[in-house]
């Protein structure tokens, strides 16, 4: 059989095709985007960019009653966004199957909490299943359509940021596709049935005379699925025991997902039992694999959620006690922590450095030529109290611009604005940063808002027309959808005069001076203020090439560091200092030309090359 | 494995190199842009290609292309359990630029293999003042306890015809230390760029070959 190395996202995408999924809906979110960007990939899927993960779940909720497959993607973040259909179609369950695949980013790589997702499987009782590496991701996909329609009732895929974002060898098990390559463009699938569409009044419409008694079958599905648990781990389809071998043997480790790769790789010799399937859980499979080992650990990332159900049903387990409530628990973690606990490990004895940390960090800075670049520094400049918001203008919340004072969650910026203004506001003002995508996703409610309770906010709209922090997907504001087809933009401007702003200026993001007047002039108006800037994107859709470069006359060059503190990567010290201060280059390769450090520099040693 | 030097290219130099519980840890490592991922690509695909061997790759999360560090791990062997590499167990570090190849040093096994581009990227945060640009990079490397192997792959790249196949002339670099032949390393490249710079790629790894040898 042919091996193919994928990520654990475009195996999650594969396994869907294959299983016939027809509809794909997700906002993007790192780990989960690869999902969605790989199943639009199919030609014969339909899959979008939806403008936020709510409206992603209910699209292809809706695609499920209407009798097709259907699949929806999110990050931990995102399923805090959609959780209100997430637990509701707990309670409607489904018709076609309909999957829902949410990535964890224990760690933090780029979410801004590190919560434990497997929670949204008690919460809701939606059955979870969590895949360990890429096989599995195609595997467990699978099996989640044809268990969600067996069960009538939404699927869980839940997946850590190692398992979305690792690539691993997948082997195909069936005809479809077979043969086909890695390319999910020149694949065919015979076309997926269409169950006839659902309208049931009595299972859909959630008013309490119907709702109650969808609860009590609710939690007779749940009695089922704990069945199907104990059946397939008994099986061995959902969940692996492996004895151990050695000195090791009688040491059992109970795991899931990354954390049971990680448990394998510390401890090999150890007896392990790795779950598939999380929610409900096969107690009554893991008291078996207890009785055969004299001290059980319980490896798990962030919150001890199998310790707690197996203390609760009586198992005698070491969990949180050892390894880390926070972060990914790497093997070196997990044999750090199984050391600790008193075991007697080579490889993991003592602590060893994964790198030279006085080596100069090279954190993500904002781009040449970047959009957000200008209007950070006229903020800066005028040193007002920033909300910002979700989005790569966070970067400029650390030196060198360092001017944003609050980046929470998506939509936060002009709601908290609004608050802040509401309890006095600040002496020098406030402002909300935002970008196109995120006003689009969840921040025209928050500018409804405030205009209707009469607050004087003022919104800065930073619209590079894209979403560009996960990698460039398209919104509501571009001319193309993700399918490709031509669709009308949304006039971000006409959205607030209807929302009823009054004072709306577009800036060019280039013009420094432009910017601190803008900034000025929405802070004087009676009422609520959008500013928008109207510069795209330096990276996505494609590289901008930018406009001629600009270079640094050395000999009028004052070292005065203006330049220096726009954080552009394309400006760097010389061995030349003035004062004590290292005189400035700019890089004519990289450089694209915004002007904005010609614009700062006051004794005016940068000009446009061959303007010198 | 511990820097074990195979160029023989012998059909079963990998059964040989690849004896039960033997893995080779190989991580590359650069700034955003430089074409690390590409780099990662081709070596696993390399192992891929050749069969018989389990291959997991994982990669630095986070917003990688905005000039930050970036690093990819690639691990190969008879069976592979976790996709990234546990600290001081890398066995070959392919760094793509002096400070990244600085930074990542520790972890590199004893007697590992640091094969290092001479090109240097000072970050913007240089200029702050509170971190200096370590300029003698090579030099604090080649401290003894691992191999070094320098060479300049932007000047390499030039002669061959274009900067933007550094990478490869480093993968070249690196292809003499694994036990893969040319023709599966070959095939690997031309999975993994354009078919119009295939050449130009396959020019880069043999120039590659020949410096890291």
């Amino acid at each position: 059989m042919d091996a193919h190395l994928m990520l654990g996202n475009e195996a999650v995408a594969r396994g869907a095709w294959e299983a016939g999924v027809r509809v794909a809906a997700a906002y993007p979110g790192t780990p989960s985007t690869e999902i969605v960007t790989s199943l639009a990939r199919y030609d014969d899927v339909y899959a979008e960019w939806s403008t936020n993960e709510k409206v992603a779940y209910e699209v292809a909720f809706g695609a499920a009653m209407g009798g097709v497959r259907a699949l929806t993607a999110m990050k931990s973040a995102g399923a805090s966004v959609a959780a209100d259909p997430l637990i509701s179609s707990v309670y409607t369950g489904v018709n076609g199957g309909l999957v829902v695949c949410l990535a964890g980013d224990p760690g933090m790589s780029s979410g801004m909490t590190e919560q434990d997702d497997r929670y949204f499987g008690r919460i809701s009782s939606m059955p979870m299943l969590e895949p360990a590496d890429s096989q599995e991701c195609y595997e467990y996909a699978k099996r989640a359509f044809a268990m969600s329609e067996e069960f009538d009732v939404p699927v869980m895929v839940r997946l850590s940021i190692q398992t979305a974002h690792q690539k691993s060898i997948v082997r195909f098990d069936g005809e479809v596709g077979a043969g086909g390559g890695d390319d999910p463009v020149a694949l065919r699938r015979p076309v997926p049935e269409r169950r006839p569409p659902d309208r049931k009044t009595e299972k859909y419409c959630l008013l309490p005379k119907f709702s109650r008694p969808l609860h009590r079958s609710l939690l007779e599905r749940v009695e089922r699925l704990r069945a199907y648990a104990e059946a397939s781990a008994a099986s061995g389809e959902l969940a692996r025991a492996e004895p151990g071998t050695g000195a090791f043997a009688r040491i059992g480790i109970v795991s899931a997902g990354a954390a049971a790769i990680s448990a394998k790789e510390a401890l090999p010799e150890a007896s392990h039992l790795k779950l598939g399937m999380i929610h409900p859980l096969p107690i009554e499979a893991i008291r078996e694999f207890a009785a055969t080992v004299d001290r059980l650990f319980v490896v798990e990332e962030l919150e001890p959620y199998l310790e707690e159900q197996l203390l609760a049903a009586g198992i005698a387990c070491e969990g949180k006690r050892w390894f880390p409530q926070w972060g990914e628990l790497t093997p070196v973690r997990v044999g750090r922590g199984l050391v600790a606990a008193g075991l007697d490990l080579p490889r993991w004895a003592e602590e060893k450095a994964a790198e030279d940390a006085s080596v100069i960090p090279r954190p993500p800075v904002l781009c040449t030529g970047c959009p957000h670049r200008g209007m950070a520094t006229a903020m800066k400049k005028l040193d007002l109290d920033v909300h910002g918001d979700i989005g790569c203008y966070d970067l400029t919340t650390l030196p060198p611009v360092s001017h944003m004072h609050s980046a929470v969650e998506m939509g936060a910026s002009i709601p908290m604005e609004q608050g802040f203004t509401r309890a006095g506001g600040s002496e020098k003002g406030s402002i909300a940063v935002i970008g196109d995508s995120t006003f689009l996703h969840s921040g025209l409610t928050g500018l409804l808002n405030a205009v209707h309770q009469r607050t004087n906010v003022t919104v800065l709209i930073q619209d590079n027309s894209i979403t560009a922090m996960t990698g460039g997907q398209t919104n509501a504001g571009n001319v193309r959808t993700l399918a490709g087809a031509q669709t009308k933009p949304v006039d971000i401007a006409a959205i607030c005069r209807a929302l009823g702003v009054e004072h709306i200026e577009s800036v060019d993001p280039y013009d420094y001076e432009a910017c601190v007047a803008a900034l000025k002039a929405g802070h004087a108006f009676d009422g609520p203020a959008v500013i928008i800037t109207n510069r795209p994107c330096m990276l996505f859709p494609s590289k901008l090439p930018g406009d001629a470069h600009y270079v640094v006359d050395e000999d009028v060059c004052n070292a005065c560091q203006q330049c220096m503190k726009l954080g552009c990567p394309s400006l760097h010290h010389v061995e030349a200092t003035h004062k004590g201060r290292h005189k400035v280059a700019i890089d004519s390769e990289t450089c694209t030309g915004c002007s904005l450090c010609a614009q700062l520099c006051k004794p005016g040693a940068i000009k446009k090359a061959g303007d010198a | 494995m511990n820097g074990k030097q195979s160029k023989s290219a012998a059909p079963n130099a990998c059964a040989v190199h690849y004896a039960d519980g033997v893995v080779d840890d190989i991580m590359v490592v650069g700034v955003g842009g430089q074409g690390v991922i590409v780099a990662a690509a081709v070596i696993a695909d390399t192992a891929l290609l050749h069969g018989d061997l389990e291959v997991k790759l994982s990669e630095t999360r986070g917003m990688s292309q905005r000039g930050g560090s970036v690093s990819s791990h690639i691990r190969i062997g008879k069976t592979v359990v976790a996709p990234s590499i546990s600290p001081g167990e890398v066995d070959y570090l392919l760094a793509f630029e002096q400070a990244e190849g600085l930074r990542l040093a520790p972890s590199v096994v004893p007697g590992g293999v640091a094969i290092v581009n001479l090109q240097q990227i000072v970050p913007p945060l240089a200029s702050q003042g509170e971190f200096a640009y370590p300029f003698d990079a090579v030099e604090r490397m080649d401290d003894g306890s691992r191999r070094l192997i320098a060479l300049d792959g932007n000047a390499i790249a030039l002669e061959v015809g274009d900067l933007k196949v550094a990478g490869i002339v480093l993968v070249g670099a690196l292809s003499t230390h694994l036990p893969f032949d040319v023709a599966t390393w070959r095939e690997a490249l031309a999975r993994n760029v354009p078919p119009k710079w295939k050449d130009l790629n396959f020019a880069a790894f043999a120039a590659g070959r020949e410096a890291g040898a």
